[in-house]
């Protein structure tokens, strides 16, 4: 059900979005390339102080509305309570594209509505060294899991949108979900939080929302 | 148009930093065996309450899960997370029966806050049958879910005295 209701949430978002940039016109074609850095670790890790995320990505315009995109970056997380501790620290990367679905940006006109579809690759070694079920009829249950390396593939979609603020300065948020389609066979613990995958819900699925500045470059 | 256009991404970003992100101990760590009580009924078994109900765990006659509880319904009882089967010793209001469960145990990182849980696969189930007339795995998960697990068949109530 959760499924659903994200799906539902991305279309709405790029229906109001595309509502927000309608009526820009140009046809110029210049192909030009963005660096961007992610900026959503900040919020989570606000949120949840143990996990630290970072991403860097580059896209080029390659053919006009047709964006080729690659993003890389690591997450770690670190637990230490005292009836668990917890260790993840790994890297990934993505690369896909992404289509602009405005169709119409051009030299005064850089604004973005982008549909997007990637294959990541993630892999991390995690371990915990203490790890207690209190239970206080039959008993404390009390284990540890040594390090092991998990790796993970996944295919994602996902929409968004790149806003100029300020000369060639771009600011956006990108929503996707994601679904694994390979993974380390029983391992014998399951990652918390997969690096560049997230949080595997019910049905190896995740949804991240990603918010990003950008640097653009003409040519 | 352009001037306030770029509020758009910093709105989402205030909405979705606290939709997506709020899962503080919502699940929770302990996830005790569910057991309901019927009795056979004309097309289906119906719930049937136990008034009187006493269980223990075997190897534990000191320490009560339920001590003569009335209007039982559903009972939820601890399974062992250290070893992989888990007996009970029910006691009705005039006879006693011995329920064990045989399970596959899983820990589970649930979250950073909450730590580690434990959840079960049921696999079989052994029992006397004193009173219990059959027993029944519905749902063999033992997650962090409200779920009935066991379904048990008991006698139908005697009718009430008419005079």
């Amino acid at each position: 059900m959760n499924t659903y209701r994200y799906l539902f949430l991305h279309l709405l978002l790029l229906i109001l979005s595309s509502a927000a940039f309608a009526g820009e016109n140009d046809t110029v074609f210049r192909p030009s390339a963005r660096i961007g850095v992610d900026f959503s670790g900040v919020p989570r890790n606000l949120i949840e102080p143990e996990t630290r995320t970072g991403e860097v990505s580059v896209d080029y315009e390659w053919r006009k509305n047709w964006f080729a995109a690659i993003e890389a970056g690591g997450a770690s997380i670190e637990v230490d309570q005292p009836t668990h501790d917890y260790q993840s620290s790994g890297y990934f990367f993505r690369i896909g594209v992404d289509f602009n679905i405005l169709g119409q940006h051009g030299p005064d006109h850089l604004d973005l509505v982008l549909l997007s579809a990637r294959y990541g690759y993630g892999t991390l070694d995690h371990y915990a060294s203490r790890a207690i079920i209190t239970d206080p009829y039959w008993g404390d249950y009390e284990t540890a899991f040594p390090e092991e390396t998990f790796n993970a593939h996944w295919l994602e979609v996902g929409g968004g949108v790149k806003t100029q603020i300020w000369r060639n300065f771009f600011l956006g948020w990108s929503l996707r979900t994601r679904l694994l389609v390979s993974q380390t066979s029983d391992p014998a613990m399951d990652p918390y939080f997969i690096s560049g995958f997230g949080k595997n819900r019910d049905g190896n699925f995740s949804v991240m929302i990603h918010y990003s500045l950008y640097y653009r470059f003409g040519f | 148009m352009r001037s306030y256009k770029w509020f758009l991404p910093l709105f989402f970003l205030v909405c979705f930093s606290a939709c997506v992100d709020d899962e503080i101990c919502e699940e929770a760590t302990a996830n005790p065996l569910r057991i309901g009580f019927y009795a056979p009924g004309e097309l289906e078994p119906v719930q049937r309450p136990i008034d009187s109900l006493t269980v223990f765990g075997v190897g534990r006659p000191d320490s009560m899960i339920y001590d003569n509880a009335y209007s039982v319904f559903l009972a939820e009882l601890p399974l062992n997370p250290n070893r992989d089967t888990t007996a009970f010793v029910l006691e009705f209001p005039l006879q006693t029966d011995t329920l064990m469960v045989v399970y596959q145990r899983e820990l589970n990182l649930i979250s950073v806050e909450c730590g580690f849980a434990m959840f079960f696969e049921l696999e079989e189930i052994q029992n006397t049958e004193n009173f219990i007339t059959s027993t029944t795995i519905s749902i063999s998960e033992v997650t962090n879910t409200f779920d009935e697990h066991i379904q048990i068949l008991v006698p139908a109530p005697p009718p009430p005295d008419i005079e």
